[in-house]
């Protein structure tokens, strides 16, 4: 039986080429988190990475510093304090890289819509790849997203990070108005 | 000869804190010479959002003040309300708001197996007490609707009544979860590493503990016995049998064994109370919940939570919004001055440990 | 019935036999208030920490009376051994809000003074603790202060998601569908 690698059946072509198809084959299958809990939803990644809900199964596992993750999970709100921060840290991570936005909060504010500390929509500070809703979202709907995120690499739409980098005026004009001190210095890629 | 110190942000994105928060060390080699704590990345500003929600509207957004274990801050709203209004609950209500505080007192313990031994590099025991943890969170899922925020102890009683079955699912939960503890045990309090970690570790002074504002589990571990449970009883606390677990020894271990003791105090305590549950009504209905209103006055609720004394201060004036809730969370002593103070002279690679043993949990610090 | 009142009774005239110009009140159950001047708390704590055995702290406070220009500030401290709560209250003065510093008498109240300093702007004047505790880089008016409109902050401020275009009330749309009158339960409960 001839053995053929049947490249239809693992990533869809989509125009790419069959460097970029291996390529984000492999991206797929390991995927880094962040280790930075930057709300209430922290309280559900535990749950999701332990043994009911297994999500190294997939090959999703937690890293320590910036220069090691892929995604970064924004779970919950976001209060300015922490936005800075996050910004930071974003900046920081290696390309390629992702941006989940977990919870109600990260869409529209959620319940805190009219507090003065918390943003209402992350799209405008950050490209955000996949939006979980929910309030918490279970462990369930958490690896759904995280298989939505793998179906988005695997057609090669996974870009977020070219995108920050074109639109750095807009993304950068948007966070100076929330933030007054604004700590790095103006650089471009 | 001038001594040089080195500063090092144990930041807000570190795998080894307990929540979002900023500790800023001043280190001489491997010890602490100063420490800073910096709270304030989860501020939302709750009791700003408090004072424009209705009575009503507020028992859904009061479960958000502390993650990790959501019923305590609802129970205290309750028992402050309930003083204002000179309001009684029925016996069935009380009792059912005992099973889910114990509950959650449970699961939070078991939470906090995980993060204890995992600072100290032992990793088996978070991925077994997490996944055990679930069972708990699958019966609050069947009481309530939800695994993480339940929203069910109301002013006046709880939401539902609990449905057909539930009680032997708990008693069998129960009797799982008394067999795994031993095992966990063996792993955790038998093991010559986290012994040898744990034994003389951040010290708290036992003269100072009630000046310095220290509640729960590390006051117990300094030999003071002091519980609100048995000291100003709520709900059903003085119809059920149990003990408070003091230990002398003021460090790490003595906390770590208080917390042994009280799990399985815990699990005695909902096998009572699903043997005595009486018949009858489960809430005493407020009126039309929209035009509410709740007579002038102020009173301060307080409940025993896994971590400490958690208090609601509620003042009203007549009207149908709250003039003024200011909650106090056990971590708002422990983390700021406290920390401040046990840190000095210890080793960086303990800050973890200590951090998860006085239970600082950011969210209820800055609400 | 009035065994039960005996321990608060007691404290009652020993605290109203020490100040005689506090208004001493019994509250309910295991709690009783007092009411004082502001120069004048903190000989009430200290005598009631080192004296009557209230050595431990539950809360402080700070609330805002915005209608009669005042804040007010309770102190809420518990004994061990009567197991009674202690509301010591007083009020200060809303256009230039200053109070004595207490934090000797118990060191977490110092990070209370702080929170209450940044939310409310009330001074303590001697106490050491840094400025920013919650908020980062701040430069309305103290947030907590009742003419503090935190919607139209949030309307200058921050992006909101738009709703859908063809957002509709909910109660006329379901009425149209299904053809049936809004009931008269519904009609009850008004918006305001």
């Amino acid at each position: 039986m001839r053995s053929v690698i049947n490249i239809s059946i693992m990533n869809e072509r989509n125009g790419q080429k069959i460097v970029e198809i291996i390529k984000n084959w492999s991206r797929k299958h390991s995927i880094f988190v962040m280790a930075y809990g930057t709300g209430c939803g922290a309280i559900e990644i535990p749950a999701t990475m332990t043994s009911r809900y297994d999500a190294e199964r997939l090959g999703i596992r937690g890293a320590a510093t910036p220069r090691q993750a892929d995604v970064l999970l924004i779970t919950g709100y976001l209060s300015t304090k922490t936005l800075k921060r996050v910004i930071r840290v974003y900046e920081q991570m290696q390309d390629p890289k992702y941006v989940i936005g977990f919870g109600s909060c990260t869409i529209n504010g959620g319940m805190y819509w009219d507090s003065y500390n918390t943003i209402k929509m992350l799209d405008k500070y950050m490209p955000v790849d996949v939006y979980i809703n929910g309030c918490m979202p279970r462990p369930e709907s958490v690896i759904e997203g995280f298989t939505e995120l793998q179906r988005i690499i695997a057609r090669g739409e996974g870009n977020g990070a070219a995108k920050y980098k074109e639109n750095l005026e807009w993304y950068r004009a948007n966070q100076k108005k929330v933030l007054k001190n604004w700590p790095l210095e103006e650089y471009n890629w | 000869m001038r001594e040089k110190t080195t500063t090092l942000y144990l930041g807000p994105q570190h795998p080894g804190i307990t929540g979002n928060m900023m500790v800023k060390l001043q280190l001489d080699g491997d010890t602490i010479v100063k420490a800073k704590t910096e709270v304030g990345y989860l501020h939302r500003a709750f009791e700003k959002l408090i004072e424009r929600r209705n009575w009503m509207q507020s028992t859904t957004i009061l479960c958000r003040f502390c993650v990790p274990e959501p019923d305590p801050p609802e129970a205290a709203f309750a028992l402050a309300v309930e003083k204002l209004e000179g309001r009684e609950v029925p016996e069935r209500g009380k009792y059912l708001r005992t099973l889910v505080l114990e509950l959650a007192r449970i699961q939070t313990y078991m939470l906090w197996y995980a993060g204890q031994s995992g600072s100290a590099g032992l990793y088996t025991i978070g991925q077994w007490s997490v996944g055990d943890r679930n069972y708990v969170l699958d019966l609050f899922e069947e009481l309530t609707g939800g695994r993480i925020y339940h929203m069910y102890i109301w002013p006046g009683g709880v939401r539902r009544d609990i449905p057909e079955g539930f009680e032997d699912k708990v008693l069998k939960t129960m009797d799982y979860l008394e067999k795994r503890l031993d095992q966990f045990d063996k792993l955790v309090f038998d093991n010559a590493i986290f012994q040898k970690r744990a034994q003389g570790v951040g010290i708290i002074n036992p003269d100072k503990a009630i000046e310095w504002g220290v509640v729960g589990p590390p006051l117990r571990g300094c030999g003071i016995a002091h519980d609100v449970r048995k000291d100003n009883p709520y709900d059903a606390y003085d119809q059920l049998d149990f003990e408070m677990g003091v230990f002398e020894g003021n460090d790490v271990w003595s906390r770590a064994r208080v917390r042994q003791f009280e799990i399985r105090q815990s699990i005695s305590m909902v096998r009572q109370i699903i043997d005595k549950l009486p018949k009858g009504e489960y809430l005493n209905k407020m009126p039309n919940p929209m035009k509410w209103t709740v007579p002038a006055g102020s009173a301060y609720g307080k409940v025993e939570s896994a971590r400490g004394e958690f208090g609601f201060h509620v003042v009203s004036d007549g009207s149908i919004y709250p003039r003024r809730v200011h909650a106090r969370g056990p971590a708002y002593a422990h983390a700021v001055t406290l920390l401040e103070d046990v840190l000095v002279g210890a080793n960086v690679a303990d800050v973890s440990f200590i951090m998860n043993s006085l239970g600082t949990c950011p969210p209820e610090i800055e609400r | 019935m009035d065994n039960a009142q005996i321990k608060e009774e007691k404290l009652m005239i020993t605290l109203q036999s020490a100040f005689p110009d506090a208004e001493v009140a019994f509250m309910r159950k295991d709690e009783v208030s007092l009411t004082i001047d502001k120069e004048k708390v903190a000989s009430v704590l200290l005598k009631a920490k080192n004296q009557l055995g209230y050595n431990y702290l539950s809360h402080l406070t700070c609330v805002d009376w915005m209608e009669q220009n005042e804040f007010e500030l309770i102190y809420i401290i518990w004994s061990p051994t009567d197991k009674i709560s202690l509301y010591v209250r007083t009020r200060i003065d809303r256009e230039h809000p200053e109070m004595e510093n207490t934090d000797m008498i118990w060191r977490q109240l110092n990070t209370y003074q702080r929170e209450i300093r940044e939310m409310f702007g009330v001074e303590f004047p001697g106490f050491v603790g840094d400025k920013d505790f919650i908020l980062e880089d701040w430069e309305e008016m103290p947030p907590m202060r009742r003419d503090f409109d935190t919607l139209t902050y949030v309307d200058d401020t921050y992006f909101e998601r738009e709703g859908r275009e063809d957002a509709r009330d909910v109660r006329e749309a379901i009425t149209k569908k299904s053809g049936e009158e809004i009931p008269d339960f519904a009609k009850k409960y008004s918006r305001q």
